[in-house]
């Protein structure tokens, strides 16, 4: 058996190996660790709504978008600091997510999606109609986190960005309103019953949520130097849910497994052009339908059969 | 312009209804939400289209064969997807989310980023009420809408089967209790939601030809009707549909056209915030 040492310790060791990593890499793989690790902020903090509330919201790559336009509107026409950019693009997220977490309060499962996908695409529409603030399709150019551009700067940029979510995610899942939100995620009634706030829960995680996915999208759009309706698209949200389910919903290695699994993947099926998607999907549905708890699910199954019944 | 576009609300709310009429019936029955039930609209949409232009089969045989394709593939879907989902409204979410990317990416390689438009049935305008000219395969939608809703409901009031589906809506457990095999009830119902999200695809696409993304928009507006009318409700829903499509139009023609579906979302929050039940309440089917 494995003796008890420190958690902590792994994680310390962990984060120091990663963070040495890009030095040996050239700046294509550099480029790859860095998409990797705001998918992992987008994943880590949709599972938190999704995996852990039960509340499967199609509007977190909206969020994102609201962060990056956010940011970069306030750049190009107010001149306003990006770092401080990035603070008022999670700060908007935050907003427009507690907002549409009270709308979304009295309804259920079905109801919140259909909304939050409504959101999303008021959000598209609105981005491409108003031209002369957001460049629509074109796309907004907008500066940059730091005066020079460096790939190492933002990889260490996103890692620490990585580790705040991550960080905000754990704190929150297993503190008391951790317990809570599972308690909500099973059975609502249940959960109301033994007097947990459902109400404050929800909005609770909806907010936070969404104001994660704002910093992450505001840090991507500084990253890209262009912020295009890409970012709040629904083929955004689709990669977003299918790193989380291939990972494993509900479980807190899950979409950081999911993230990193899938942004290399693609860029290694990026030769196969238009296929990508399709054989995303592809797997997706596969893993969703016979292995509805994902990777990590699968692994814990086969360590369960391993490991004779004591 | 108040009268065509009145016009134009109407031939559009009733395609509206009969896709919405496909997700209320899957959602009474199943309590499933099909995301992938705009591109069963757009893949008829293509099948029609590939019938009738390419292998030159007449317009009306290709629709029908369409129609039939899509619930065979319909049955297919509630089978290996659908199934092993009873009980977990959020699993099914998801399958059929991804499945409609799935099939988003299969159109554009299949048959590109162009519209595909499907043959008219018949050409020319009629001038209607002495107001305005307007295109007869638009009237010749609408009339064929009203004619498949008709029918839909002549099933579901006079049949047997449509007995069922109202019993197995109203009270499931009770349905099952009176013998009614309600796993085969789910098959059938999702086939026949499937069918109709295609019926409004074959009939539309002649107007408004059919793109890969174009789902989207449409399974959105479906669920819209859905909620307006009340989750559940038949006939709510080609209220809501109507509304919708009329909303839409006016929308449209008096205050700006790039914001056409923001009045539909809107309708929907304000729904959803001081009517939850729906405009027409929750009624039984």
């Amino acid at each position: 058996m494995v003796k008890a040492i420190d958690n902590r310790w792994w994680l310390a060791a962990a984060v120091a190996g990663f963070a040495a990593l890009p030095w040996g890499l050239g700046i294509y793989h550099q480029h790859v660790l860095i998409v990797s690790l705001f998918y992992v902020m987008m994943t880590a903090s949709w599972n938190l709504l999704a995996g852990y509330t039960g509340q499967v919201s199609f509007g977190h790559a909206a969020f994102a978008g609201i962060g990056a336009y956010a940011s970069g509107i306030l750049a190009t026409k107010v001149g306003l600091n990006p770092w401080l950019g990035v603070g008022a693009g999670t700060l908007a997220a935050a907003v427009f997510g507690f907002l549409l977490g009270v709308l979304c309060l009295k309804m259920g499962g079905i109801y919140l999606s259909l909304t939050t996908l409504g959101f999303s695409e008021i959000l598209h529409i609105i981005i491409n109609n108003e031209y002369e603030i957001t460049r629509g399709t074109m796309g907004l150019q907008v500066p940059g986190l730091i005066a020079e551009y460096s790939k190492l700067a933002y990889f260490y940029i996103f890692l620490a960005g990585a580790i705040i979510t991550l960080a905000v995610v754990h704190r929150l899942i297993h503190a008391n309103i951790g317990l809570n939100f599972r308690a909500v995620q099973n059975d609502e009634r249940a959960a109301a019953a033994l007097g947990v706030d459902v109400v404050r829960v929800r909005v609770l995680a909806f907010t936070v949520s969404s104001a994660l996915a704002g910093m992450a999208g505001a840090l991507y759009g500084h990253y890209l130097l262009l912020i295009t309706p890409q970012i709040p698209s629904l083929d955004q949200q689709f990669l977003v849910l299918s790193m989380t389910v291939i990972g494993g919903l509900g479980s807190f290695a899950g979409p950081v497994i999911g993230a990193f699994g899938l942004e290399i993947l693609s860029e290694y099926i990026r030769a196969y052009g238009e296929y990508h998607v399709l054989a995303f999907g592809l797997v997706a549905l596969i893993v969703a339908r016979f292995a509805p708890r994902g990777l990590v699910g699968v692994w814990k199954q086969f360590m369960d059969r391993r490991r004779p019944a004591a | 312009m108040l009268a065509l576009s009145l016009t134009n609300g109407l031939v559009i709310g009733i395609v509206y209804a009969l896709t919405a009429l496909g997700v209320s019936l899957v959602v009474g029955i199943m309590n499933v939400v099909n995301f992938a039930h705009g591109e069963f609209y757009i893949l008829a949409g293509y099948f029609s289209y590939l019938f009738a232009h390419t292998l030159g089969i007449h317009p009306l045989a290709a629709m029908v064969i369409a129609v039939g394709l899509v619930f065979l593939l319909g049955l297919v879907v509630e089978y290996t997807l659908i199934r092993p989902t009873y009980g977990d409204d959020m699993y099914s979410l998801i399958l059929t989310f991804i499945l409609s990317i799935v099939f988003q990416s299969l159109f554009l390689l299949v048959f590109g980023p162009y519209p595909n438009k499907p043959p008219s049935w018949i050409k020319g305008a009629t001038e209607v009420f002495g107001l305005f000219h307007y295109g007869n395969q638009r009237l010749a939608a609408l009339a064929a809408g009203v004619v498949v809703i008709a029918l839909f409901f002549a099933m579901l009031k006079l049949t047997w089967f449509g007995r069922m589906i109202r019993a197995a809506a109203q009270d499931r457990e009770m349905a099952e209790l009176n013998g009614i095999n309600t796993t085969r009830l789910n098959l059938l119902s999702f086939g026949l939601g499937c069918a109709l999200a295609a019926a409004a695809g074959v009939i539309l696409a002649p107007v408004f030809p059919v793109t890969p993304t174009a789902g989207t928009p449409v399974a959105l507006t479906a669920f819209v009707c859905v909620v307006l009318g009340g989750m559940g409700s038949m006939s709510g829903c080609v209220l809501g549909g109507l509304v919708l499509g009329v909303v839409e139009n006016l929308g449209a023609a008096y205050v700006s056209t790039g914001y056409k579906h923001v009045f539909m979302f809107l309708i929907l929050i304000l729904v959803l915030l001081f009517r939850p039940a729906g405009l027409f309440g929750r009624r039984e089917v």
